[in-house]
């Protein structure tokens, strides 16, 4: 069976990389990382990843905003929002929006290789 | 008198000087060994097991024990046979002192009772500065956050020291990591940290190397404190109040002062190195 695609968007560079040592030698392939909303709308559009794991505190374009315009090129995009806000209002709102589900940072390896394999059973 | 640890104390009673705390420091780093350390000794783990489960543990809020088993390197007939090491071959900085001949037991017996003493001083005017400042619940939600965090990234015994309101200007070297918060409140967080311990915070959220005051330094403390303004967020919804982080930032200068009603600094000692966390509200 081939790899998971995965499309990582987050403005700070450290989670990018902690997120790309966590899914390194799994079944998951990190295709793509973006540090802002913008450009993870056109690098989605051309690449269309399996899973997207969008940050939801961003600079310029938010993260429920870069969720609403990626639901808009493909409605059935799976996108999980990671973040280190995880008030019931936050995470309400993306699930409406249209967010397949929530990570709340920080988190372990193992929490979250297990919250990524959970996520493959209904993706 | 700040919150401090007992090595300290002495020194700044004058009771040893700062050769003899080195002297003690150095008795307890050759003894005082952690389990993971212990187990590597033992050859239950090898080096590069023992830098996996570190790694893990300081992305986690699982204490070491856990993750030790649930590595499933190691069994807990084998943990309980560290812990009983661990705990019989302890010295605590009194010891190491008297090993060193820097100190008589008496002595020691009889500092520690007046360190406890000034230390219980210490909580009390720490609680009642928190009570008095303004928004008390957020900001002590707030500082506890920070150091809990701060502790866990640095893998570093973490103490807050004193706790008060002050001009909020950044001490010379440092650099402000901060966040605002909007919505119900509006405030700012703040890390104040030298280069040296941005990178130590900044190491231990990403787990590998990084060159003091390089941009992926100053890039994995701002997400340090994201994490401490996204989790207060959480934390305070509990509380009615309903707030939401802007994104994270650097700063070298005192532009948050300027704006500020009230400001409270937290001085924070972590190991050997201190920093401020810092609320403008």
């Amino acid at each position: 069976m081939t790899n998971w695609r995965v499309m990582t968007v987050d403005d700070s560079a450290a989670i990018l990389t902690i997120i790309a040592a966590y899914l390194e030698d799994s079944e998951f392939d990190v295709v793509a990382a973006e540090r802002d909303g913008r450009s993870a709308v056109e690098r989605f559009a051309e690449i269309k990843p399996d899973i997207v794991l969008l940050d939801l505190i961003m600079p310029g374009q938010s993260g429920v905003e870069t969720l609403s315009r990626i639901l808009a090129i493909d409605p059935d995009a799976f996108v999980v929002i990671v973040s280190s806000l995880g008030t019931e209002e936050a995470v309400h709102e993306c699930l409406t929006t249209g967010a397949r589900s929530f990570l709340q940072k920080p988190f372990t390896r193992d929490d979250f290789i297990e919250f990524m394999r959970d996520l493959t059973k209904v993706a | 008198m700040g919150a401090m640890f007992f090595g300290q104390y002495l020194l700044s009673k004058g009771i040893i000087d700062r050769d003899a705390l080195i002297d003690g420091i150095e008795r307890q780093r050759k003894t005082n060994l952690s389990l993971t350390a212990l187990a590597v000794r033992r050859g239950y783990l090898t080096m590069k097991q023992e830098e996996a489960i570190l790694l893990r543990y300081r992305t986690s809020e699982a204490d070491l024990e856990e993750l030790c088993l649930q590595s499933g390197l190691m069994d807990r007939e084998q943990l309980d046979e560290l812990l009983r090491i661990q705990r019989s071959d302890w010295v605590r900085i009194g010891s190491a002192l008297v090993a060193g001949g820097h100190l008589t037991r008496e002595g020691v017996v009889e500092q520690l009772a007046e360190f406890h003493d000034s230390q219980r001083e210490v909580d009390q005017e720490l609680e009642a500065n928190f009570k008095a400042c303004r928004d008390p619940e957020t900001v002590k939600t707030v500082v506890e956050l920070a150091v809990f965090h701060l502790g866990r990234l640095s893998d570093r015994p973490i103490k807050l020291q004193t706790f008060g309101e002050d001009t909020g200007a950044l001490v010379d070297g440092r650099r402000r990591f901060a966040q605002k918060l909007v919505g119900d409140r509006e405030f700012f967080v703040a890390l104040d940290l030298d280069p040296a311990m941005a990178a130590t915070v900044a190491e231990g959220l990403i787990g590998m190397p990084l060159e003091a005051g390089s941009e992926a330094a100053i890039d994995a403390v701002c997400e340090c404190v994201n994490i401490i303004g996204g989790n207060a967020c959480t934390r305070l919804e509990a509380l009615g109040l309903k707030l939401r982080p802007e994104p994270p930032f650097s700063t070298e200068g005192n532009e948050l002062a300027d704006g500020s009603r009230s400001i409270v600094r937290a001085e924070v000692i972590a190991g050997e190195a201190e920093m401020d966390v810092r609320v403008f509200l």
